[in-house]
């Protein structure tokens, strides 16, 4: 069953963080993700849960994760510049292999950049937002269903993979207000897949003495399960280790875990790709104008259609590479000097793929789209 | 019915936001689409604002307003006019507040500028200049004839305080009589919607 609602992007990744069953949020407030927070502050209370605003942004994300390894889910929302100021305790989720969810609204940039204006120049952040190595899991809407959707999926991913996992909106998206067709509540919480918690015997427990395509089990703090937690290499009790092969068998499972497991990430939307003659490749809000772009060009007999990756780290690369052999004509739209572009290259192993790119805070309009593909082809 | 697209404009503060969301729910209650895009500046109040509201029975892909294709403009601030005046189709309708709006001749000829005080009717005849983004949703709803009058104003009463809604009636009502008056003196009729 479906239901209707009225609403705005960050409102409704705040109500579908609540239906996924998340208890804690720690964030500050910061445009144009404040939405997010707001809204979450007067749901939160309502299911006993808690919003805390703390003193930055780096606070933010340790309550979160704080909360996370107490057991219940948590969140925090921010903007590009707060990712920033956050990345070293994404890193620290990553190492130690805390579920967080973590929506980045995205605005110009660098730095403080065009706080009110629409961008996508997180996405190459998003990859890698800490130092380090990892692989990060980041989900990108593209419409106002999505902000909900993605959400919900965002924290099923996270207990899934036990890490951080980057859901990125931007400011079309967050801000725009419009009609959202929603899966019922009682069916996104029928949905939800706790994490892995393990139940034998506690002098047994190994939290991260898994396979080497799992992730850790953490098991809730404070509840009889002991383990050492740190942002070091570790073995399989947590504690800090140098020993050659666990270090390196710890960074390989990290990576593993998720790229043994592509297929429960993978997510796409083909959109009148069939008939098509070019292929327009966008995320996020671009696609909205890219959507509209391709209906007035078919009006023309001009046959053009969109890949959008709606998983976008790891990226569907072989779902990529398919594409750079089937289409000649291809063209990537995103609103940054073309930090998705590249990986497209890399996966379709071409060059020649035509770019339209846009970083003056400004929406690309569906008439830039058009006048770009008849330029170029 | 053909996509109705409107735009308005005003200063950070102001409350141009609220007409909207009401247009949008309105058209969506109804079973159609409605989309609200909001652009604002860094500037907390003060900065130019601009709310594109597109209405329509098919689904919207892209949420702002085609420059070129705006029905109808609004404005309660001149350098937000000036900015995003452009937008509005040649023979377009705009209504501007007379005491904070300057059109120039050329603006005259090119669009079908309407002045009424929206502010001074707000502030003076309903009491409360808050009450003015539901004079301007009135006004924009009697020329361009978009929701019925009985859903938009039940939807406007579901997005105010209960405190305020004989207000906000009450500047509906002027909201309405003003743009009635104004459109019979310029020989203006209501947007045909088939």
């Amino acid at each position: 069953m479906a239901r209707e609602v009225i609403s705005s992007g960050n409102d409704l990744a705040a109500m579908a963080a609540v239906d996924s069953g998340c208890m804690f949020f720690g964030g500050y407030p910061i445009t144009p993700s404040s939405e997010v927070m707001h809204t979450i502050s007067d749901l939160l209370p309502k299911v006993g849960g808690a919003c805390i605003q703390m003193e930055d942004e780096i606070g933010g994300i340790c309550a979160a994760i704080g909360a996370s390894m107490s057991g219940v889910r948590a969140m925090t929302a921010t903007s590009g510049p707060g990712m920033s100021l956050k990345a070293e305790n994404l890193g620290l989720a990553q190492m130690a292999e805390v579920p967080l969810v973590v929506v980045d609204v995205m605005r110009g940039g660098p730095s403080t950049g065009l706080p009110t204006r629409v961008s996508q120049g997180d996405v190459a952040q998003a990859k890698n937002p800490s130092h380090g190595d990892y692989k990060s899991i980041t989900v990108c809407a593209g419409n106002l269903e999505e902000c909900y959707t993605e959400t919900v999926r965002a924290f099923n991913l996270a207990d899934r993979f036990m890490q951080p996992v980057i859901v990125l909106l931007d400011e079309t998206i967050g801000h725009m207000h419009g009609k959202a067709i929603l899966p019922d509540v009682e069916e996104v919480k029928a949905g939800i897949k706790p994490r892995k918690t393990f139940d034998g015997p506690a002098e047994e427990y190994r939290p991260y003495g898994v396979a080497q395509d799992e992730p850790a089990v953490l098991n809730p703090m404070f509840k009889g399960y002991r383990y050492h937690f740190t942002g070091l290499h570790h073995d399989a009790m947590g504690f800090p280790t140098e020993e050659i092969e666990t270090c390196r068998k710890l960074i390989d499972r990290l990576f593993r875990k998720v790229d043994e497991h592509r297929d429960e990430l993978e997510y796409n939307e083909e959109y009148m790709l069939d008939d098509a003659d070019i292929l327009l490749v966008g995320y996020g809000s671009a696609s909205l104008a890219i959507k509209e772009a391709i209906h007035r060009l078919r009006e023309e007999g001009i046959k053009a259609g969109m890949f959008r990756p709606i998983t976008i780290w790891p990226s569907p690369e072989e779902r990529l590479y398919e594409l750079g052999q089937k289409f000649d004509k291809i063209l990537s739209v995103e609103l940054n000097q073309g930090q998705y572009l590249e990986e497209i290259q890399r996966a379709m192993g071409r060059k020649d793929i035509q770019k339209l790119t846009k970083t003056n805070g400004r929406p690309f309009s569906p008439q830039d789209i058009i006048d770009k593909v008849k330029e170029v082809f | 019915m053909s996509r109705i697209v409107m735009r308005f404009t005003g200063v950070g503060g102001q409350g141009v936001l609220l007409a909207g969301e009401i247009f949008a729910a309105a058209k969506i209650k109804m079973g159609g689409y409605g989309v609200k895009t909001a652009t604002y500046t860094s500037q907390v109040r003060g900065g130019p604002t601009v709310v594109d509201i597109q209405l329509d029975d098919k689904e919207i892909y892209y949420p702002y307003a085609i420059d070129g294709q705006i029905d109808f403009m609004l404005s309660v601030a001149d350098k937000s006019y000036q900015l995003f005046k452009d937008g509005v189709a040649e023979g377009g309708i705009i209504v501007i507040d007379p005491n904070l709006v300057y059109p120039t001749d050329e603006d005259r000829k090119k669009w079908r500028i309407v002045e009424i005080p929206i502010i001074t009717i707000a502030k003076e005849e309903v009491g409360n200049v808050i009450t003015q983004s539901v004079v301007a949703l009135a006004i924009a709803n009697t020329f361009m004839n978009a929701i019925p009058e009985d859903v938009l104003i039940e939807t406007m009463l579901s997005k105010v305080p209960k405190k305020v809604h004989e207000a906000n009636l009450k500047a509906y009502e002027l909201g309405k009589k003003y743009a009635l008056e104004a459109m019979k003196k310029q020989g203006i009729e209501p947007r045909k919607n088939d």
